[in-house]
């Protein structure tokens, strides 16, 4: 909401300049969000007095001033009448900059006519007081020289509030007033409110049929006005805050609003049928053409004010088309009303029509201004529109609502806020707030609250208020103390920041994507179908109303993404949330691991190394890793049962932990990259985090003796048909049990053309062979050895080299 | 003392001060032959070793030691100093090619924000905890104290499903959930994923983070909520950075607050950040509503509490002077890597 500096001192004595008011206001909860000086006058004008006046030698208009402020004198060229020596005038230094309509102009010393000028005088025009330009703007001649001339011309401070939510009795001059004579400690007044009494009755004038939703209504009828412009202090407020003038009765009612913050409605009491309003609920299929032309269809929800016949307007929204003052009103029935704010917030909301009326409808008015607002409007129409006052206002009032009583105990203030706030500081604060204070003692009063203040019920509301008037700044910082309250083993978030700085440690970027989707983003991941995914009532858009059932589709458009830019070399991660609505194949939310690599293994290097290309083994090394890293033992890793739609066939391997699957690594499915532009081929692994994390540690870590006694090596080299793997060597190997054996190590395996001919590979593995309590001899060695290559030889269809 | 000590450190001090005043490799090169080249002056002062009485030739040999390895030092400072180690020297590498290493990773600087803030409060006693991200209206608006009508409840800002649920529109609803569950007191912070209906636009998306900070225990106060956002303050942005507590409004909370940060960007002076404020507003706290209290069985006469919260795109974009709050759901790797 709008204020202006000018408005608001009509009723609070503002002693202080605009930041300081600004600053307080802001501290006190009603935040300033924007100030603006409405002054016209440009920085750099000040009084000056005419000393001379000579005619211009070359002009027969211009006149040759000697110009004083006080403290120099300055030769200026007039063209100006009543540039007379001896005159006050406003004068533009070198320098002013003036805001006009074609841009800025500077004034600068200049010559006119071959006459040296060093400023220039101002009209009223010029300087945007008055249209005023027949001549210079004359001053009083007891004006001290040299002051700028907003000392004498301050012009007005436009302040933009944010009121919350809770304080709809800031939205009206009077209501900031309140908090201001409170801040300020300046007194608060209203002006005289007086209005002509009557005792002629006018029977039916108004008539409410719903009092839940309308709990007071006043109307009143002024006769024989006269509609035409608003006196100028009328328009000057309402510009002062941005309102159009219009005319004066719709003025008044724009005034009395922003004055006190009850809305107001003129009906042209001519063009109501029967010449009355009801207050009721619209009929199914009626309609209203809104006072801005938007025609509604209203159903029996909606509250109307209707004539006797159809709705003439919106109850606390908007009037209708028909219903308003024109030129030619000459009888107006004045409504001043209450109105059950949810039911406006939710007709305002509905019909997306919001107007200041509705805005303060729906945050809640004062129950006892309608009585006061409606004799303001009816004190200010007969001063400015003339007219006289028809009938004594028809009233129909429900139950008032109960003032809240709150008892406030001094202590639970002092314990909430953390301040030593005094009981006399509270009582006074309480009451500069016009909270009614009794049955004080030393522990507590009782506090009722006005209905301007339904915000108040509770001890903790009256905290608040004290603590922003007295000021937060004066609490203290008292460093933390008490039990530390959870063992740390319930913290949520370490192990998934332990996960997060394994892999980064590996090299890879952390990304993070939306969790709304389209569903070909989130059915790019094989596992799932439409079915399984939990869909958005209300998206943003139709294509992007599904929350991802996983990390992959997403990834992929990344990966795309930094492909299209030129970004080759991709190690990429992101742990988050996955999302699936069929709890045969995830719980609804379980978080998800997600790692991509693509490009050079190592493009950092400046060797042949940089050149080389990630294969599956530097995905499966990542895994590896993070399993070591996890002391996760209990896993096992095997090709998919059926091809996954993710991975390329032959080209991955399901990860199983503890039993369960829990993920897949390998290659991408080369179908799923066809859009791409550039880029190598990417690999991928998928690890359902819940399981890594439950696997993890599962082995408890205990020290072993090292071995004192040196190991010996010996190496074995063959070549093997190509169905071979190195995982049937091995176990092969293991299975043998040969004497002291320890372990092995593939060192080398390789094709060339010749055997790839034959189907075969070369394979070249070290074998370690330790004992814990002796030295061990070459003879035994070798002798385990030989028993081993013959078994080989045999048993696995190799041939030894 | 015999000649050929005197010798040794004449020579070793001699070579010192021709080594720190060589101006090339080729003039070391030249004093590493007179003195320990094959014809040099050691060789021919070893060679002399034999005419040293027995009982001196302990010290000798010691000095002689000494020596030679003065004018080594010598002669590899100078190479050092003149640059390149010895180019000449057949095991010359290339010092100024780039290490072997991995590639480093990056921490998404959300996460890198969320970890701070999990940090810092950690050090404060607040344990981490994670909330349901598919929340119910109960958890997310009605046990928060929030009315029935609060346009913060329309579809038109929060996200709806079906059956009713919604995405979380904060990480409010955590606290409700560790209260529902715990006995008092707790003292929780929940780092995680939030929902509004918002266009995607540079300062907003379809989903940020925040991180939720919730305390409960007797005599709680708004001097217990000013230290720890204190505290919070100094940890993330130093000891110089000021906050400010401004009167607020929420539904669950009271009193409620706002609190700003001075500008970390120009310090309080005011700047185009601050909108000339010299403040920054950083999030909402407050003291925890008793209605709130009630609604999850705890005596408001007995436990009070505090609660916190703030975006974390917002944090990380005043960290790193982030103009675009899109670059952060962009993920190029571009930009990643600068965090």
């Amino acid at each position: 909401m709008d204020i202006s500096r000018k408005w608001l001192s009509d009723y609070v004595t503002l002693n202080c300049d605009d930041a300081y008011l600004c600053d307080k206001l802001t501290m006190a909860g009603i935040e300033v969000e924007k100030v603006e000086n409405t002054s016209t006058i440009p920085a750099g004008v000040v009084t000056a007095k005419i000393l001379s006046r000579e005619p211009h030698p070359g002009s027969d208009h211009l006149s040759v001033c000697k110009v004083t402020d006080g403290s120099e004198e300055l030769q200026i060229v007039c063209g100006a009448p009543n540039c007379d020596a001896g005159k006050i005038v406003p004068l533009a230094k070198i320098g002013t900059v003036f805001q006009t309509a074609e841009g800025e102009f500077k004034i600068k010393k200049s010559k006119l006519r071959g006459v040296e000028s060093f400023g220039m005088m101002c009209s009223e025009s010029e300087l945007g007081i008055s249209d005023n330009h027949d001549g210079l703007m004359i001053l009083p001649e007891d004006t001290v020289l040299g002051k700028p001339l907003t000392d004498f011309f301050p012009g007005d401070t436009r302040i933009e509030l944010e009121i919350t939510p809770n304080r709809p009795d800031c939205l009206s001059m009077w209501g900031v007033a309140r908090d201001v004579s409170c801040l300020l400690s300046t007194p608060a007044q209203l002006p005289e409110i007086t209005a002509p009494e009557c005792s002629s009755k006018i029977a039916d004038l108004v008539t409410v049929e719903d009092q839940e939703l309308c709990p007071r209504y006043i109307g009143q009828v002024i006769k024989n006005v006269k509609i035409g412009p608003s006196p100028a202090w009328i328009q000057e407020r309402l510009e002062s805050v941005g309102l159009r003038p219009i005319n004066n009765v719709v003025d008044v009612t724009n005034f009395v609003m922003l004055e006190l913050g009850q809305p107001l409605h003129a009906f042209d009491r001519n063009r109501l049928a029967g010449n009355r309003v009801v207050v009721r609920r619209a009929k199914a299929g009626e309609k209203i053409t809104l006072l801005d032309g938007k025609v509604i269809e209203l159903a029996e929800k909606h509250l109307v004010i209707a004539d006797a016949e159809k709705p003439m307007a919106l109850a606390g929204v908007m009037g209708g088309e028909f219903s308003g003052v024109n030129d030619d009103t000459t009888e107006i029935l004045l409504e001043s009303a209450v109105f059950k704010s949810s039911h406006i917030r939710s007709t305002s909301r509905e019909l997306g029509v919001s107007t200041d009326a509705s805005y303060r409808y729906e945050r809640g008015v004062d129950f006892d201004m309608a009585e006061l607002a409606a004799k303001r409007a009816c004190q200010l129409i007969l001063a400015t529109a003339g007219g006289e006052l028809a009938c004594a206002p028809m009233e129909i009032t429900g139950t008032r609502p109960a003032e809240p009583v709150i008892q406030c105990r001094f202590e639970k203030i002092r314990t909430l806020i953390g301040t030593a706030v005094t009981n006399e500081r509270i009582v006074d604060i309480l009451q500069k707030l016009h909270l009614k204070v009794e049955n004080i003692t030393a522990a507590d009063c009782t506090v009722t609250a006005p209905l301007f203040r339904l915000d108040l019920t509770r001890e903790a509301d009256l905290a608040e208020e004290v603590a922003r008037i007295d000021g937060l700044d004066k609490i203290p910082a008292i460093p933390v103390t008490g039990k530390i309250c959870h063992p740390d083993s319930e913290d949520a978030y370490a192990p998934l920041r332990m996960l997060r700085d394994e892999i980064i440690g590996m090299g890879f970027d952390e990304c993070v994507h939306y969790s709304i989707v389209s569903s070909a983003s989130a059915l790019a991941d094989s596992r799932f179908e439409k079915s399984d995914l939990i869909e958005l009532s209300n998206p943003l858009s139709p294509d992007n109303g599904w929350m991802r059932p996983g990390l992959l589709g997403e990834m992929l458009g990344t990966v795309g993404r930094n492909f299209a830019r030129g970004n080759r070399n991709l190690r990429l991660f992101e742990l988050d949330k996955a999302f699936c609505k069929n709890p045969a194949k995830f719980p609804e939310e379980r978080n998800e691991l997600l790692i991509v690599m693509t490009g050079c293994r190592h493009p950092e290097l400046f060797s042949a190394d940089g050149e080389a290309k990630c294969d599956f083994y530097d995905i499966k090394g990542v895994v590896e890793t993070l399993l070591e890293k996890f002391a996760i033992r209990n896993f096992r890793m095997t090709a998919p049962a059926t091809p996954d739609g993710r991975c390329r066939e032959g080209h991955a391997l399901t990860l199983y932990l503890e039993g369960k699957e829990a993920g897949i690594f390998g290659e991408l499915n080369p179908k799923l990259s066809t859009s791409w532009r550039g880029g190598s081929a990417v690999f991928f692994a998928q690890i359902d985090v819940t399981a890594l994390l439950n696997a993890a540690g599962r082995v408890e870590k205990s020290c072993k003796p090292l071995a004192q006694f040196p190991a010996t090596s010996r190496d074995i080299a063959f070549t093997a048909p190509d169905s071979l793997t190195h995982g049937e060597v091995i176990d092969f190997i293991r299975k043998c049990k040969a004497p002291n054996f320890e372990s092995v190590r593939l060192f080398d395996i390789f094709v060339d053309d010749t055997l790839k001919k034959a189907h075969q590979k070369s394979m070249a593995y070290s074998l370690t062979f330790r004992n814990r309590e002796r030295t061990l001899t070459d003879t035994e060695v070798n002798a385990a050895m030989d028993k081993l290559r013959s078994r080989l030889a045999s048993e696995l269809k190799i041939e030894l080299r | 003392m015999n000649e050929i000590i005197e010798a040794v450190n004449r020579a070793a001090a001699d070579a010192e001060s021709k080594a720190a005043a060589a101006v090339d490799t080729a003039a070391l090169e030249a004093l590493r032959i007179e003195y320990l080249g094959r014809n040099g002056l050691f060789p021919e002062l070893s060679r002399k070793m034999g005419s040293v009485p027995p009982e001196q030739r302990k010290d000798t040999g010691c000095a002689f030691n000494t020596g030679r390895n003065r004018i080594q030092q010598a002669l590899d400072a100078a190479a050092a100093r003149l640059g390149t180690g010895s180019k000449t020297a057949e095991n010359a590498i290339d010092l100024t090619l780039p290490g072997r290493r991995n590639k480093a990773g990056h921490r998404h600087p959300i996460t890198q924000l969320a970890d701070e803030c999990v940090s810092v409060f950690r050090r404060m006693g607040f344990v981490a905890v994670d909330g349901p991200e598919i929340e119910d209206i109960y958890h997310n608006f009605d046990a928060l104290n929030t009315p029935d009508d609060h346009p913060s409840r329309d579809p038109k800002d929060t996200f709806y499903f079906p059956d009713g649920r919604i995405l979380r529109s904060q990480t409010s609803p955590v606290q409700i959930r560790v209260m529902e569950t715990h006995e008092p007191p707790v003292r929780i912070v929940a780092p995680g994923r939030v929902f509004r209906r918002d266009t995607p636009d540079a300062t907003h998306g379809m989903n940020f983070h925040q991180i939720e900070g919730l305390s409960i225990d007797k005599n709680l106060s708004m001097a217990d909520l000013k230290s720890v956002l204190q505290t919070f303050a100094w940890e993330m942005f130093g000891k110089d950075v000021k906050i400010r507590l401004r009167p607020h409004f929420f539904p669950f909370t009271e009193p409620s607050v706002e609190y700003d940060f001075s500008c970390v960007v120009c310090g309080g002076k005011g700047c185009n950040v601050c909108k000339n404020s010299g403040y920054i507003e950083i999030a909402g706290a407050g003291m925890v509503d008793p209605n709130v209290l009630k609604n999850v069985g705890y005596d408001p006469e007995i436990w009070s509490g505090y609660a916190f919260g703030l975006g974390l795109e917002r944090l990380a974009m005043l960290r790193y002077r982030i103009p675009d709050l899109r670059f952060l759901y962009d993920n190029d790797v571009r930009f990643l890597e600068q965090f």
